[in-house]
């Protein structure tokens, strides 16, 4: 067991040093750099060679490829991103405060997703092929294909006709005013949570017909036990591995995926934040989110393999 | 010995068998999944709306008409106009010649693409597949849209460049799947046989494998579709995909249409309802489909 997990935490480093070259490299690839864009963005901006050479140099982008690498990766392996080539602040600083944000929204659509896709899901497979099931599926195939900015934009069109009223669109912190931040929060957080139930309620559902095939359902049925006993005990235990594993990855998607969505809103996010860093070229905050995201990412997918280690022993002895 | 003749005509045979025993199939498919013959009619309908988009289409979907701006829905403007003027149904109409072009074009490369990476890494086996799924795995941890955004960064956002940047993200998804197939089906006794009678790798992966790994190629292609279409909305709302004036659904639902969402909200309703409409049909049929293939592969 222990040699499995250690082999499998080590695995962890090469990927995500596999992400942050390929990041590095890629944004060396983007035509322009973070001087250019600062400087060259107003029509006929008189600054002369010698200046945008001092600002290159002064955030060490004349240095051999190889060299800047080195530096940051050192950085990184102590815990220490930088700071910002646009703003000139600590990244941990500017991505600590939208961090908070997406947090918060993706914990949200989380829970709505939760308690949307356990139900459906469950409620789907035990009456499989009929009505029940094929409105649940189609209520979740709709909820994959709508645009979550989309249905935002949606949300945000209704209030406006029916109640003539706009959600919020300056952030309140949860710690000044929880009401005000609820208000606001909470509608993002169902626009992408409905599209993050669906992936859920699937998932559900299907792992539930699985399940429900398997000899010992038979069997506790046949000793006469209360189905619903069966179901909580038996088959949703069971059932619950896959479901779960898909709910991580969203979340870690969610953190760093909510691009568009955050635009509609108005929400001074993560995903904002990206676009922004790479709209401007800043490398440095840019690699530091893509890290971020990608870390949060390969944690889930470590902490789902320990999990199913730990619950299934001939992982755990392989 | 008449080898040859046998050949033919056992491949007649099939030839005739097969066009019965398709349409059969079709039949089969429409009764026993109602849902995925309606996704399936709705695809048939969209790709028949792009291609004879220019005889359908009331109006030129890039005629300014300030006359018009913003007009609501009517008899002239079927779903009104945008704030240039231009009839949005006109522009939906056209747009589903970028979504499609975009969505199987990207859907079918990053399938393809991802395909022949998975059968390749598990033919090889050993090192050369360890280092590819390491590769994958790299890959897979990026965002989905955070890739396709550096994709369209460096590329440049043309339509060609548009479809490599969603392709990128698909390919490693794909491959993860067809290289747990195609694991089984090196250990086959043909694929022994092939490389016993000395074909080369390229042709045995090619020839002997990739048509094995079909039900979760085709599988991989339909979930692609919809995503596609997705991800390209997603990109030209950001003002990072197709470009004005270009007929484009994301593109329709950036900037004046959210602006002015409440005096003209068909400019907002009726692109969304489009893009949903697509990726709900292509999902429909993707779904049935799959089960119909494989129904051990799970609903992801």
């Amino acid at each position: 067991m222990w040699r499995y997990l250690i082999n499998r935490f080590l695995l962890m480093i090469p990927t995500l040093l596999g992400v942050a070259i390929i990041i590095f490299l890629l944004l060396r690839v983007i035509p322009g750099d973070v001087v250019e864009a600062k400087f060259m963005s107003g029509e006929g901006s008189g600054v002369s060679n010698e200046v945008l050479a001092a600002e290159r140099a002064r955030l060490g982008l004349d240095k051999p490829v190889w060299e800047q690498f080195a530096i940051w990766i050192w950085g990184v392996a102590r815990f220490d991103f930088g700071i910002s080539m646009w703003t000139g602040g600590p990244i941990s600083e500017e991505i600590a405060l939208r961090f908070a944000l997406s947090l918060q929204v993706a914990l949200m659509a989380t829970i709505v997703a939760t308690l949307l896709a356990l139900p459906l899901g469950v409620i789907a497979a035990l009456k499989q092929d009929t009505w029940v099931d094929y409105a649940v599926r189609v209520f979740s195939i709709a909820g994959l294909a709508m645009p979550s900015f989309w249905l935002g934009i949606l949300m945000i069109l209704g209030f406006l006709i029916f109640f003539k009223w706009v959600p919020p669109m300056v952030y309140t912190p949860f710690w000044i005013d929880p009401w005000q931040n609820m208000v606001q929060l909470v509608w993002p957080a169902l626009a992408v949570g409905y599209r993050y139930s669906a992936v859920a309620t699937r998932m559900t559902r299907s792992s539930m017909l699985e399940v429900l095939r398997e000899d010992y359902i038979r069997t506790a049925r046949a000793k006469g036990l209360w189905l619903k006993l069966i179901l909580v005990r038996h088959a949703l235990k069971n059932a619950m591995l896959p479901v779960v594993t898909v709910i991580g990855l969203e979340f870690a998607f969610l953190l760093g995926g909510l691009v568009v969505t955050e635009q509609v809103f108005n929400l001074n996010g993560l995903g904002l934040l990206f676009v922004q860093a790479i709209t401007r070229r800043d490398y440095t905050l840019t690699q530091a989110l893509v890290l971020l995201v990608a870390a949060a990412f390969i944690f889930v997918n470590f902490a789902m393999d320990v999990m199913y280690a730990w619950l299934d022993p001939r992982i755990r002895f392989r | 010995m008449s080898t040859a003749t046998d050949i033919a005509s056992v491949d007649t045979v099939t030839a005739a068998d097969r066009g019965r025993r398709w349409s059969a199939v079709v039949a089969d498919f429409c009764r026993r999944r109602p849902l995925g013959a309606i996704g399936a009619g709705v695809v048939v309908l969209m790709i028949v709306v792009a291609l004879t988009a220019p005889g359908i289409a009331p109006y030129d979907p890039l005629n300014i008409d300030f006359a018009a701006m913003l007009a609501p829905p009517d008899a002239a403007h079927w779903l009104g106009t945008d704030a240039y003027g231009r009839d949005v149904l006109s522009r939906i109409i056209y747009g589903s010649q970028t979504a499609l072009i975009v969505g199987f074009g990207a859907a079918f490369i990053g399938a393809t693409a991802g395909a022949v990476l998975g059968v390749g890494s598990a033919y090889f086996g050993g090192r050369t597949d360890l280092v590819v799924q390491r590769f994958m795995d790299i890959f897979i941890s990026f965002p989905l849209i955070i890739l396709a955004l550096a994709m369209v960064a460096i590329l440049g956002n043309t339509l060609p460049n548009l479809i490599i940047a969603i392709t990128v993200p698909m390919i490693p998804r794909c491959s993860l799947v067809i290289r747990s197939s195609a694991l089984s089906i090196r250990e086959m006794p043909y694929v022994d046989a092939a490389r016993a009678a000395g074909y080369g790798h390229a042709r045995i992966i090619l020839r002997h494998m990739l048509p094995n790994v079909m039900a979760p190629y085709l599988i991989m292609l339909t979930s692609f579709l919809g995503q596609a279409i997705l991800l390209e909305a997603s990109l030209s709302f950001l003002g990072l995909g197709v470009q004005e004036p270009t007929a484009a659904w994301g593109l329709m639902l950036r900037g004046a249409a959210v602006e002015f969402a409440e005096t003209a909200p068909w400019m907002a309703l009726f692109p969304g309802l489009a893009i949903s409409l697509a990726v709900f049909a292509f999902n429909l049929f993707g779904d049935s489909l799959r089960d119909a293939l494989d129904p051990k592969l799970r609903t992801g």
